[in-house]
């Protein structure tokens, strides 16, 4: 059963084709990699997908919602209650601690639970560092609190930009380990990446070029119980 | 944990945690608030300072003996129970009685008062030498020593002759008879008569004070060319048949016909000399005024003086209140029915509201611009705090935070920074008032606990007010901005 389908969607900005007819299909549970290079559309495509930006043409079905046609009032409502969010920079809210940060995504989308947060945090391994400020956390941990943010609510699809970008190989490791689990649990995964090392830990791959799908691949060596 | 303990702890975070930045946010609010709870301060304080510094002014208040009534100093007191101790500043009494210089038979006013009292409603008194301090002492206002030559350490004699009464008015003009007689001639001065009926009813003994008079013109009806017209005349005189008027002092020369006209005989022959008192001058006075044309002595040597003690004309009042409060006390002494009726001096009144007036439209200006002001930083400051935290709002956002949430937590964060800095601003603002109270009026003011709440709400809706435009730009963030990798 698919949880996202693009069907011929592009996005225009003046002269450039951002998203050029672009039809994609991704299923519930699936762990998907995309790719590309530099202004192949990855980026548009991520903020159409996270309703954050909409398409100039084509629908986008979310759970079999076309998004592509909700205001931007509900496309919030939608974001905040199915899709969990990891990004390259880390993000966090610099004055709140790692268990703050956690809790505010809680506080967004129903009813801030410390405990629960705490939980998140335990899961990325961060249990002790609960009460330090980003000031005071690696990247590394950074961004595993930002993944314990982004499955906090129990979303129906996580959305991760560049999760690896700015980490060193262990951490990279550790992040993917995390997604490995998430997947196990049934999460759906769409993660934007350069790194082809990350994008085969994925099941498949769509690579983007010019705003066009150029090719999808499927992982032949997708382990699902590799740690 | 309640979304309400999240919002909570998520707005004092971003304050405690982010300390410098807030900081100017709270100093501008503090500042703001203190200026506006110190002008209040002393805006509501300024009409109480003033009232001690109008008193300086004199007198603000009249009691006058109500018609058919005699006004005396305990009369006077007994009716002044209706004016709270703490407020009368000063309680005047005033007898004005004319009376004759024996050097030259000039006549002047005589007041008797009570010096100590002068000193409080009239503190703009100024007098060379001393206040008198004893009996047989007076002070003469400086027109009078002019007049007469005069000066501290002089003694004067001052002789009474009292004024026709009632039944002397009525009385027929009998041969042998004294009279007496005034009218008013140039310049609304007086002219005084004396003189006595022959056995043929017939004008003998004149005499003609006209001292008050210009020297020039009317001060020649006091000559012998124009004196002796009236010697052996009868009564009535007609001017320019009996009597020719002096070329020049047509109005003196008519005055002294009317006074001669209007003469009514004196009780006796010893009341024409009346009580005779020597006097020391032991200061003289200088007002600019009316009363440089008086002398003044204690009520009991005019009461020997005159054979007449414990009247009044009128007491004199310093009470130091707002107009409405006077008036209030007016309207009180005049329905007590105590035999006094009571006026305020509106030249005094009326010239104190409108300063105070003006005082308060200024302090009201000041606190306007003030707000502005307050409102004017707080908004740059917040707005500077959006642009900062652009990717914060962001980040948020695209967690799924609602417009409504962006907003409520700047206006949240706002209001909480006015809380603490209307707080702040209320110490400091009592401090200020009380810098200006102190310099500005000598004197000190008393906190208004009411102030404090009064200021932290007032800084909270200013601080919330002035949020309005950066919350805007809050919302018009893209939540897209967070994913683009910088």
């Amino acid at each position: 059963m698919s949880l996202l389908e693009l069907k011929n969607v592009s996005k225009i900005y003046g002269e450039l084709k951002a998203l050029d007819k672009v039809n994609i299909h991704v299923d519930q549970g699936e762990w998907v990699a995309i790719m590309g290079p530099s202004g192949s559309g990855k980026s548009t495509m991520m903020n159409i997908i996270g309703c954050m930006d909409k398409p100039t043409m084509g629908e986008v079905l979310l759970d079999g919602v076309d998004i592509a046609r909700e205001s931007s009032k509900k496309l919030t409502d939608i974001r905040r209650d199915k899709i969990g969010l990891v990004f390259q920079q880390f993000h966090m809210v610099n004055y709140l601690t790692a268990v703050e940060n956690v809790m505010v995504s809680q506080y967004y989308h129903s009813m801030p639970d410390e405990k629960e947060a705490l939980d998140a945090l335990e899961l990325v391994g961060l249990r002790e560092r609960a009460h330090h400020l980003p000031s005071q956390l690696s990247g590394g941990e950074q961004q595993r609190v930002c993944v314990a943010r982004a499955l906090i609510n129990h979303p129906e699809l996580i959305l991760a930009d560049e999760p690896t970008g700015n980490l060193d190989e262990a951490n990279e490791n550790i992040v993917l380990s995390l997604f490995r689990q998430l997947h196990r649990e049934g999460t759906t995964l769409i993660v934007v990446t350069h790194d082809p090392e990350v994008a085969e830990a994925a099941q498949r791959t769509i690579v983007l070029e010019h705003g066009r799908v150029a090719r999808e691949v499927n992982n032949e060596n997708f382990d699902p119980n590799a740690i | 944990m309640s979304r309400r303990k999240m919002f909570l702890r998520m707005i004092t975070a971003s304050l405690l945690r982010r300390r410098s930045r807030m900081l100017v946010a709270l100093l501008s609010i503090a500042i703001g608030a203190a200026i506006l709870s110190g002008l209040v301060t002393v805006y509501y304080d300024v009409p109480r300072q003033m009232q001690a510094e109008f008193r300086s002014y004199g007198a603000n208040m009249l009691l006058v003996p109500a018609e058919g009534e005699k006004l005396s100093v305990e009369k006077a007191a007994e009716a002044l129970h209706l004016i709270p101790s703490g407020q009368l500043v000063g309680q005047t009494p005033y007898r004005y009685v004319s009376v004759q210089m024996m050097r030259n038979q000039q006549t002047f006013v005589a007041a008797g008062t009570d010096f100590d009292q002068v000193r409080t409603t009239s503190p703009y008194f100024t007098v060379e030498g001393d206040y008198p301090s004893g009996a047989r002492q007076i002070l003469i206002g400086k027109a009078v020593a002019d007049t007469i030559g005069a000066k501290t350490g002089s003694v004067v004699e001052l002789s009474f002759h009292p004024q026709s009464t009632e039944s002397t008015e009525t009385a027929e003009l009998k041969p042998g008879a004294t009279l007496a007689g005034s009218a008013v001639g140039f310049n609304q001065n007086p002219v005084y008569v004396s003189f006595s009926l022959d056995e043929e009813m017939k004008i003998r003994d004149f005499t003609v004070d006209v001292s008050s008079q210009t020297e020039e013109y009317g001060g020649q009806c006091g000559e012998e060319f124009f004196t002796r017209q009236f010697t052996g005349a009868s009564l009535p005189l007609t001017l320019g048949e009996d009597i020719d008027a002096v070329s020049g002092a047509t109005i003196t020369s008519t005055a002294v016909v009317e006074a001669v006209n209007g003469a009514r005989p004196t009780e006796n022959a010893a009341a024409v000399t009346g009580n005779t008192l020597n006097l020391q001058v032991t200061g003289v006075l200088e007002t600019g005024g009316k009363e440089e044309n008086y002398i003044f002595m204690s009520l009991d040597d005019l009461g020997v003086l005159t054979g007449e003690k414990d009247s009044i004309d009128v007491m004199e009042l310093s009470v130091s209140a707002g107009a409405e409060e006077l008036n209030s006390y007016v309207d009180a002494l005049n329905e007590a029915d105590n035999g006094v009726t009571a006026r305020l001096v509106k030249r005094i009144t009326n010239s104190e509201t409108a300063v105070l007036d003006k005082l308060q439209a200024l302090v009201f200006l000041v606190t306007a611009v003030v707000l502005l002001l307050t409102m004017i930083c707080v908004s740059t400051t917040m707005m500077a705090v959006v642009t900062e935290r652009r990717k914060e709002i962001g980040l948020r956002k695209a967690l799924g935070a609602s417009d409504g949430s962006i907003r409520t937590e700047f206006l949240g964060e706002g209001m909480f920074l006015g809380m603490l800095g209307g707080l702040l601003g209320a110490l400091l603002g009592f401090g200020f008032a009380q810098i200006i109270s102190v310099n500005v009026f000598g004197g000190s003011i008393t906190l208004q606990p009411l102030l404090v709440p009064i200021t932290m709400i007032v800084s909270m809706i200013i601080s919330a007010l002035s949020c309005m435009l950066p919350i805007k730009h809050a919302i018009a963030i893209d939540p897209a901005l967070v994913l683009k990798g910088e």
